[in-house]
């Protein structure tokens, strides 16, 4: 089990393993075939009921996914409740129709609903990874999110603000202050790596398992290097893509877009920045960030490492966009499996121990510690 | 009274140790034993909670105590022990584990999202569209025209005669169709690109310079201003909202988790369908206004067949009528040469 070695005869980690020491890889059993069914199933039974068992589908697929990762033998289990799901997504729904309409009704209605999305944004977060921890467990026990109300908006209030002010600013400013916009904006783009890392930061120093807490070694400076070299990415995409698209815009020149509609050229423009970003940066973002997350996260005497790479997970994206297109979206499932397999099966964990002393050191939270009464009033996905 | 035993790790909830035992299914009940024989568990069947049985994953059993156990069943042994203790899998579980229900249930989906694409939606939201009281919808019309004003929008440089007069016989024309729809007409100018007229929400017509000066004929802009007026009159702005709204959740329920990408294609082609069929509707609509004003069809004939010498000229007709959110212009050349054949046939009489 020690000393395990890439395929590349590299050593996964740069020292070898002492005497003693454990490493453990996540393996995953889910498979294709079997999701799809699930998969079947629960949107049909969601489309009858009008959404409603959306949440209980929610629970069937995070079951599915969590019991079929293993580590050490053992499988992962989700708990999280259909109905307090439910409840979560309603209120999410509510959040996200107003942010959405407020402001085509009126400034001040738009006003409104951005005061209320920084009044209950950050303690929703907050409760969002105390339900989604809290649900999960591994070997008996369950993980968990210790945090206070306080520290939640500490964090988050300040990186709502920052992302939601240019929206802010562009629809009560006139034309004169434009550059006042711009400013706004860039500045939200330089904050977003800070943003990114504050939030990554909070989860993992906060997320716990069992009565242990895990720790987080601030990266922010690979964040914004990272950010930096995905940017460099998206320009390189954007600018083969424009190219094309140029030459397209070239033939269209004069082209009359009568009436309202968009005109082709945005719409080309749009596919070839949409196709740049997903197949180039956002593989290139997910692995590097993942990879420099977990090699500074740690559970006491555990340490993590993902091998993911980011050509690997460009391909398997563009593996799974063409099927999808050419399947009408029934290769869906099967891609959400192949996602997951690549995702957790580059997942290990090293310990100076073995992992027997470690788990014979492991309890139970205490009874009664910060966040038990989230688990049963709602649930909601944030997708961070 | 049959007895099945099966070896199984149980995690007791309070330490992350796994502790050897054996599972009895006995009767209606389960036992949990220590390889010794001691007893730590004893619970009906019921009553504990038993996960459902996937291909790779070992069941799981919570008893009321906290415990947890994982028993792996590669052979499903456990699974028909569970069924003779009255254990039964739900409905659901036995539904997706029978390839050709599930067939039958693919078949069913796809079915069901056709109908709601192509029959519920279109319905539900021209309910939605008129149920929206007029105030909302002018509040609406407003703040975006204020919104256009303040960024891209340019006071007319028409003169002031010309303007009057289009408004003038727009209105008479407008009396005629659509006696009692509000509506507002709006002249703006946008540069060089601003070929082009609007219908907002709320009955708010925008005619840009850039139009009435391409067409270089009263006939073609009032053509254009009855399709626009088509708009408001079918409500179609708000339709459209209401529809991309709609789409979105039917895209959002396919697809379980809202994946930004993959779940927005299908709503732009599908929101690209939905708009040729309004534009097909307020093309309709403008050759009844033309009619009911006494205009001839010509000027807009004219105008469209010029508008297609210039694509031809560029190739946009090289573009998938999918893939564009108005109808393909021949089609809208010959909609209105079959008008003008009518209005000759009329004339002779």
């Amino acid at each position: 089990m020690s000393n395990e070695v890439t395929k590349g005869g590299q050593p996964a980690v740069s020292a070898p393993l002492p005497p003693g020491a454990t490493s453990e890889r996540f393996v995953f059993t889910g498979s294709g075939s079997e999701y799809f069914r699930i998969w079947v199933v629960n949107v049909l039974l969601t489309v009858l009921t009008l959404g409603v068992y959306s949440a209980w589908a929610k629970v069937r697929k995070a079951r599915y996914f969590w019991q079929n990762t293993r580590l050490g033998g053992h499988v992962f289990d989700y708990h999280g409740r259909p109905v307090a799901i439910l409840r979560g997504r309603i209120i999410a729904l509510v959040l996200l129709a107003g942010y959405t309409w407020a402001f085509e009704f009126s400034n001040t209605a738009g006003i409104v609903t951005f005061v209320v999305l920084c009044v209950v944004g950050p303690w929703l977060f907050m409760r969002a990874q105390q339900f989604k921890l809290g649900n999960t467990s591994y070997r008996g026990l369950r993980f968990g999110f210790e945090s206070h109300p306080r520290e939640a908006y500490r964090i988050v209030l300040p990186i709502l603000v920052l992302w939601l002010l240019p929206t802010i600013i562009a629809t009560l400013t006139t034309d004169e202050t434009w550059w006042g916009l711009l400013a706004s904006a860039l500045i939200s783009m330089l904050a977003v790596p800070w943003m990114h890392h504050r939030l990554k930061a909070y989860q993992h120093r906060r997320a716990c398992y069992g009565d242990r807490t895990f720790s987080f070694v601030p990266i922010r400076g690979k964040f914004y290097a990272t950010y930096a070299k995905g940017l460099a990415l998206v320009v390189l995409g954007a600018m083969a893509g424009g190219f094309v698209v140029t030459f397209l815009n070239y033939a269209l020149r004069d082209a009359y877009s009568l009436l309202e509609g968009l005109t082709v050229e945005a719409w080309l423009y749009g596919i070839a920045a949409g196709l740049g970003v997903y197949l180039l940066a956002w593989p290139y973002l997910a692995a590097r960030l993942q990879q420099a997350v977990w090699a500074s996260t740690r559970l006491r005497e555990v340490s993590f490492r993902t091998r993911i790479e980011a050509s690997r997970l460009s391909g398997l994206v563009l593996k799974n966009v063409t099927l999808i297109v050419l399947t009408a979206g029934l290769y869906w499932p099967f891609a959400a499996i192949a996602l997951a397999r690549y995702r957790i099966e580059c997942m290990r964990i090293y310990s100076g121990v073995p992992l027997g002393v470690i788990t014979a050191g492991l309890h139970s939270m205490p009874v009664g510690a910060a966040g038990e009464g989230a688990l049963d009033s709602f649930g909601i996905d944030l997708g961070v | 009274m049959s007895t099945s035993v099966f070896p199984a790790q149980r995690f007791d909830g309070q330490s992350a140790e796994a502790q050897h035992v054996l599972l009895r299914v006995e009767g209606r009940s389960f036992r949990v034993e220590t390889p010794d024989g001691a007893v730590l568990e004893s619970e009906p069947v019921r009553q504990a909670s038993v996960s459902e049985a996937f291909e790779h994953v070992p069941r799981l059993i919570r008893f009321g105590s906290g415990a947890t156990l994982e028993v792996e069943d590669e052979s499903g042994g456990l699974a028909r022990a569970l069924v003779q203790a009255g254990l039964h899998p739900s409905a659901v579980v036995r539904l997706q584990g029978w390839w050709p229900a599930v067939l039958v249930a693919l078949a069913g989906l796809v079915a069901l999202i056709g109908l709601a694409y192509f029959k519920a939606l279109p319905v539900a939201a021209r309910w939605a569209a008129f149920a929206l009281p007029a105030r909302i919808e002018e509040r609406m019309g407003e703040q975006l025209l204020l919104t256009l004003d303040k960024h891209y929008l340019k006071p007319s440089r028409l003169d002031q005669d010309r303007r009057e007069r289009l408004t003038q016989w727009f209105a008479e024309g407008a009396a005629r169709v659509a006696p009692g729809v509000p509506y507002r007409l709006e002249f703006r100018s946008m540069g060089k690109d601003g070929v082009n007229a609007f219908a907002f929400p709320g009955g708010i017509i925008v005619m840009l310079d850039g139009l009435v000066e391409f067409a270089n004929s009263e006939d073609a802009t009032l053509g254009v201003l009855g399709h626009e007026l088509g708009h408001v009159v079918h409500k179609h702005v708000a339709r459209e909202v209401f529809q991309s709204l709609g789409v979105g959740v039917l895209a959002g329920l396919f697809w379980g988790d809202f994946s930004g990408t993959a779940a927005s294609v299908p709503i732009v082609l599908g929101m690209l369908r939905y708009s040729r069929a309004f534009e097909n509707e307020a093309d309709e609509f403008s050759v009844t206004f033309l009619r009911a004003s006494g205009v001839s069809a010509r000027g807009l004939h004219d105008f469209f067949t010029r508008l297609q010498q210039k694509e031809e000229r560029y190739g946009v007709d090289a573009i998938p009528e999918f893939l564009s959110s108005h109808p393909p212009t021949p089609q809208r050349i010959e909609r209105l040469a079959r008008e003008m054949a009518r209005e000759e046939a009329a004339g002779r009489k």
